[in-house]
């Protein structure tokens, strides 16, 4: 019969020892996680570094000029010696606080204001990348799940489509598009190369969400709170949202906590190519010019590779212990 | 020849150097690219007399003047060439470079690196270079030839006339028949593309006839009587010893040849010939044991072989030749160093050659645009030089040097002058640039410049936002159009492009004026596909003294013509914005020698190059 579970409870009741409700009443099962996620050590220190580097790329203005160094273009005439190296700074001069990590050798560009740029780049992008493609993995995935029969079929199709791309070959050829389309008006090239990127990334990452999702509901929505939600009514706008939605929380939160280092490490190797943005400073680019100074410069490369990597490992572990948090099964 | 799209790419440096994996083959198409424009050999001179790349001089490196430019010819050459002191036999050099020769058909190689390995190692043509350490300069001496050619007294006929004793690798004797095929061969442009044309302006029926391919019919311009070759012209040519050192004019048997295939395999004249060749990623030379020294009075052929290594990354290969380890002794490079490299091999100078290649760079300014001179005069004090060139990776002073004529130093006939007064070639001077603004009549930031910058290659894009810079302090309101790589030399050369500046420039062939102003400022080519006249420079009086100095004057004379003509047009009109003079650095292994600059081509002396100790 379809009450079994309902008998269980009610045996409990009657059966067991009466049960002390002032510990277990009111936890919901996000807050058990985020209580098993606080005592974690490891996943708070990750929080902190994610912080740190959010606040930096948050007040990345404020920092440069903390520092007394700005984001403006160098002088390579005056800023630079005969061999198109730094005349202050690191390598050659030591430290100075007029340039901490020193100067672009070529441009003049101070290295610590692109820094703190482009960890804003960086955050920019992998956040809102990660923002739309849960939105639009949630939606596709809830749909999906719920409909039956032909929308179910065709959406499924899609998704399949969009996993069948070759993402570096798309954002190789979607670059010298977005170039060619607006060539001729610099300020708007600017923001359609990081819209682009920023498009090229999320449609390439929704899938798997939307996926996962879809099983999940696919599984929910024959079990009795669904049916009973839909025998009296509610309308399905409502089913979705306030029923299903909130027992889909687990996956949600773990997908973009996996999916924000992964867009973070994308950034980068997308401007490395040189498909990423342009006219910004971002991580990528300094990586890709600074390869080239590796034996003679290596303080111009590590900056943004250890910026990259701190933060990516920091990103992945906290994602990590997010899961393992908001998974029942884990229990440590 | 026309060369590099980008400001900045001139360097085939940049093609392996900033990008690995995925740009690369784009990136090095790009570069290769400019190399075939760079191409064309020409510009002897820029020798330097003394210092530059003697590591005795002990003094930096500097950009050689132009010196001993008298045209550089030794008719009278005699061969055996010199074994040159210290020189061992065997062993094998290996060439490492980030870009790819497209193609090593002696009738298409026009590029820099193609002409330099098949002249001076696979193919002998009628004429070639050598290095004269003397004067540091390249000289034109007889190759088959037994001399630089006799032109008749209008110079509308050569006459060459071959060696005894010339023969292929499998061989077959050299005869005259087989040149005079080669030269029907450079007619066949529509099967054998990407190769010189000056046949075609200046030979017999050169528009009309379209190679052995295409027609049956005899070619009237070429004829053979016994050991000799003449070449009738339709208009006089001055320079065709010069030309004819191009791999073009070597000896190709007509059985032999197949135009798809013989750049795969072609018939070795010189010390070395093919054993295996990858196109794109290696090629490997041995010795050819049919070569006779005494019939060859400019090469030598010390080392066993040559292993060619194309595609190359630059950060790796740099690091390779700079350790300097083992194999790695026999290693050279002909891209010129990154600035990171070249200050490290300041404590080695001796495995660091610099020298001059026979390029210009120009902003040319489209004269149907910007119609004012203040303006066009206003763009030469606000162009931000020295800063342009550092953000896009030169090395000032070595790889670039600012200058203020079109013909570039080491031309025969150049004549230095200023166009602007006290400018340089290298001063930026904002306040002129508002000054002459004013003059004509604009306010600041009221007059607009285009100009197209590739987004995918940060060096253009460095570069690109100096320009802007210097352009904005100058009073004028900078518009840079983004471009690709792939894509920047279609929109330069469209002439609906939506810019008023073209950044490119041009390589001699040769060094005399006469592979310059007819090539890029004859009004006739105004409206030409291609754009070869990239400021659209249409001017009756320069015109007329091309044709004047082309159909009327003597070698001797037209040299200092066309360096008259070039001041002419410079002081006259100022079509172009000069952004400097290429030069050439590169590195190698210390068990090298002979190795110097061949400022012809810019590239190392392959020809006389030997292993020490």
């Amino acid at each position: 019969m379809g009450i079994g579970s309902t008998e269980t409870v009610a045996d409990h009741a009657t059966d067991g020892p009466p049960v002390t409700s002032q510990d277990v009443a009111g936890r919901s099962p996000t807050k058990i996680a985020l209580d098993r996620l606080r005592q974690d050590k490891i996943a708070m220190a990750c929080l902190a570094i994610v912080i740190f580097f959010a606040l930096i790329a948050i007040f990345a203005p404020l920092l440069t000029s903390l520092f007394g160094v700005a984001l403006e273009q160098g002088d390579p005439g005056d800023d630079l010696d005969a061999f198109n190296f730094p005349v202050i700074g690191p390598p050659d001069n030591g430290f100075t606080w007029d340039a901490p990590l020193g100067l672009e050798p070529e441009t003049g560009n101070d290295l610590l204001a692109d820094w703190f740029y482009g960890a804003r780049t960086s955050l920019l992008v992998a956040t809102i990348a990660a923002v739309i493609a849960t939105f639009v993995g949630i939606v596709v995935g809830l749909v999906a799940g719920f409909s039956r029969g032909a929308m179910d079929k065709v959406i499924t199709f899609v998704i399949d489509v969009f996993l069948s791309l070759p993402f570096i070959l798309v954002a190789l050829s979607v670059a010298p598009i977005i170039v060619q389309r607006f060539s001729a008006q610099p300020a708007l090239l600017e923001s359609a190369q990081l819209f682009a990127l920023i498009a090229v990334l999320s449609l390439f990452t929704w899938m798997t969400l939307a996926r996962l999702i879809r099983g999940e509901v696919l599984s929910l929505r024959e079990r009795e709170f669904v049916q009973a939600a839909r025998v009296i009514g509610v309308p399905t706008r409502s089913i979705l949202f306030k029923e299903l939605l909130p027992n889909l929380i687990a996956p949600i939160v773990v997908s973009i906590s996996l999916g924000l280092p992964a867009f973070v490490a994308a950034e980068a190797g997308l401007s490395y190519l040189g498909i990423g943005v342009v006219g910004r400073p971002s991580w990528g680019q300094t990586v890709n010019s600074g390869v080239e100074y590796f034996n003679s410069y290596p303080l111009y490369l590590y900056a943004p590779v250890i910026g990259i990597t701190v933060l990516v490992i920091a990103l992945n572990l906290l994602g990590d212990a997010v899961r393992d948090a908001f998974d029942p099964n884990t229990r440590r | 020849m026309n060369l590099t799209p980008v400001e900045s790419s001139n360097q085939p440096r940049k093609g392996g150097n900033t990008d690995m994996r995925l740009k690369k083959p784009a990136v090095a198409l790009a570069a290769a690219a400019l190399m075939t424009l760079a191409a064309c050999g020409g510009g002897s001179g820029g020798g330097n007399g003394s210092g530059g790349t003697d590591p005795e001089a002990g003094e930096d490196p500097t950009f050689q003047e132009g010196g001993a430019a008298g045209g550089g010819k030794d008719p009278e050459r005699e061969a055996p060439a010199p074994i040159p002191e210290g020189a061992q036999e065997g062993g094998t050099v290996s060439v490492l470079t980030a870009v790819a020769p497209t193609t090593l058909d002696p009738t298409r190689a026009y590029y820099t690196d193609s002409t330099a390995i098949m002249s001076d190692l696979v193919t002998r043509a009628l004429t070639q270079y050598v290095y004269d350490p003397e004067t540091n300069d390249m000289v034109l001496i007889p190759d088959m030839a037994t001399d630089l050619g006799r032109p008749n007294e209008d110079n509308t006929e050569w006459t060459f006339t071959l060696r005894e004793g010339l023969k292929y690798e499998n061989g077959d004797d050299v005869v005259a028949e087989d040149i005079a095929y080669a030269i029907k061969r450079s007619f066949a442009i529509a099967e054998l593309p990407d190769g010189p044309t000056y046949q075609t302006t200046f030979f017999l029926d050169g528009d009309k006839y379209k190679g052995p391919f295409k027609s049956d019919a005899e070619y009237r311009g070429v004829e053979v009587d016994g050991q000799d070759i003449t070449i009738k012209m339709a208009r006089p040519f001055t320079d065709m010893d010069y030309y004819a050192s191009f791999p073009a004019f070597t000896g190709i048997p007509e059985e032999a040849d197949n135009p798809e295939t013989y750049g795969n395999m072609p018939l070795a004249t010189g010390p070395y010939k093919f054993a295996d060749y990858k196109p794109g990623s290696s090629l490997s030379l041995v010795k050819n044991e049919e070569w006779d020294p005494d019939t060859d009075p400019g090469r030598i052929q010390m080392v066993d072989g040559w292993e060619f290594e194309f595609a190359q990354d630059t950060a790796k290969l740099e690091n390779i030749i700079l350790n300097d380890n083992g194999s790695a002794q026999t290693t050279i490079t002909y891209d010129n160093a990154t600035p990171s490299t070249f200050r490290a091999m300041q404590e080695e100078k001796d495995r660091l050659v610099t020298g001059s290649s026979p390029c210009t760079f120009m902003w040319y300014m489209d004269m149907t645009k910007i119609t004012e001179r203040e303006v066009r005069e206003a763009i030469g004090w606000a162009y931000p030089y020295e800063n342009a060139w550092k953000a896009g990776g030169e090395i000032v002073g070595i790889t670039r040097e600012g200058g203020s004529t079109i013909l570039p130093p080491g031309t025969n006939g150049r004549k230095e002058f200023d166009p602007l007064g006290d400018h340089g070639g290298t001063t930026t001077d904002p306040a002129k640039s508002l000054e002459l603004l004013e003059q004509a009549g604009y306010k600041d930031g009221e007059y607009e410049i285009k100009f197209l910058f590739a987004s995918d290659d940060p060096l253009s894009v460095q570069a690109k936002d100096e320009i802007v810079t210097g352009l904005e302090e100058g009073g004028f309101k900078a518009t840079p159009i983004a471009s690709t790589i792939e894509t920047i030399r279609d929109d330069r050369t469209d002439y609906e492009s939506p810019i008023n500046v073209r950044s490119s420039g041009w390589c001699s062939d040769w060094p005399t004026g006469g592979s310059w102003f007819p090539a890029q400022w004859d009004g006739e080519l105004v409206g030409v596909e291609g754009m070869p006249n990239p400021a659209n420079f249409d001017e009756a009086y320069a015109d007329k003294e091309q044709d004047r100095i082309l159909d009327t004057l003597t070698p001797e004379e037209a040299a200092p013509a066309w360096g008259e003509l070039d001041e002419m047009i410079m002081t006259e009109t100022y079509p172009a914005v000069i952004t400097g003079y290429s030069g050439t650095a590169f590195i190698h292994g210390s068990a090298l020698g002979g190795v110097e600059n061949d400022n012809v081509r810019g590239m190392p002396t392959f020809g006389q190059m030997f292993i020490t100790e």
